[in-house]
């Protein structure tokens, strides 16, 4: 619901914690230690100042102080602090990088406004704008 | 956005962990996790977990958490769902609200009048048995 912005449950992986393979799950977690695999989450992810991820992210809120390579899809926003380092490929609804935090990669934008016309259409053929397809 | 005070503490960590700071971590109920789990520090899990644990402190097992695997920690306690290996340096707990399923081994174990226990017992007597 859009009126509860974070959900009030929120797993911790702590400092001298190391995950390693598939986290899915519907609340918030606090990374301070080290995950890699694939993480997706209907909540917020933090990524503490001393964590280090490295997987598939699909989350609605990423927060960055630490360090995250790999693939993200933030749909509402994606944010890296200062002490924050991403290497890699973002999809994101917004985009918040401070001044000194280091994003080095692509990135993209979720676009949630679709005409209704094409939201309908079930869109049968590729979009007139997206890459040229030779078949 | 005020989230978090700025200050860099620990943004340098040197990868070495102190062991006074040793802190705990938390699967809640609505996350899962494939996969496996290690370090030092203590773990409290929710949520499900498929896969290993391999912990060199205290792991506590709450309801509704429902874990398979392979299950290592210094000290287990267990109120939860535990189908697989478990097995404790020090001591494993069962609470009445256990439901365990596998093989059990430990230095001390104790169960709780109610807790649901099968599958094979073994003390591993090598274990150092001094109080923890």
């Amino acid at each position: 619901m859009a009126g509860d912005p974070q959900p009030t449950v929120t797993s911790i992986i702590g400092r001298s914690l190391a995950v390693e393979g598939e986290i899915r799950g519907e609340e918030c977690l606090h990374v301070d230690g080290r995950v890699k695999g694939t993480l997706k989450l209907e909540g917020d992810l933090v990524v503490g100042p001393s964590g280090v991820v490295e997987a598939e992210i699909d989350v609605r809120d990423i927060f960055i102080l630490g360090t995250v390579t790999g693939r993200v899809t933030a749909h509402r926003r994606f944010e890296v602090q200062p002490s924050g380092r991403f290497e890699g490929e973002a999809a994101a609804g917004a985009y918040e990088i401070h001044p000194g935090a280091v994003f080095e990669g692509i990135s993209r934008m979720l676009s949630s406004r679709k005409s209704p016309g094409e939201a309908s259409a079930k869109q049968p053929q590729p979009s007139p704008s997206g890459m040229p397809q030779k078949t | 956005m005020g989230l978090f005070s700025s200050k860099k503490k620990g943004a340098d960590y040197p990868g070495r962990e102190s062991r006074a700071g040793a802190e705990t971590s938390l699967i809640g109920a609505r996350l899962s996790v494939q996969g496996k789990i290690s370090g030092s520090g203590s773990l409290i899990v929710m949520g499900s977990l498929e896969g290993e644990i391999d912990l060199s402190g205290e792991l506590v097992v709450s309801p509704p958490a429902k874990l398979r695997g392979e299950i290592r920690a210094r000290r287990i306690a267990v109120a939860g769902t535990v189908e697989g290996q478990v097995s404790a340096q020090e001591k494993i707990h069962l609470e009445k609200s256990a439901v365990f399923s596998g093989e059990l081994k430990a230095g001390r174990i104790s169960v709780a009048e109610g807790a649901v226990l099968n599958g094979s017992v073994a003390m591993n007597r090598e274990s150092d048995p001094q109080e923890g």
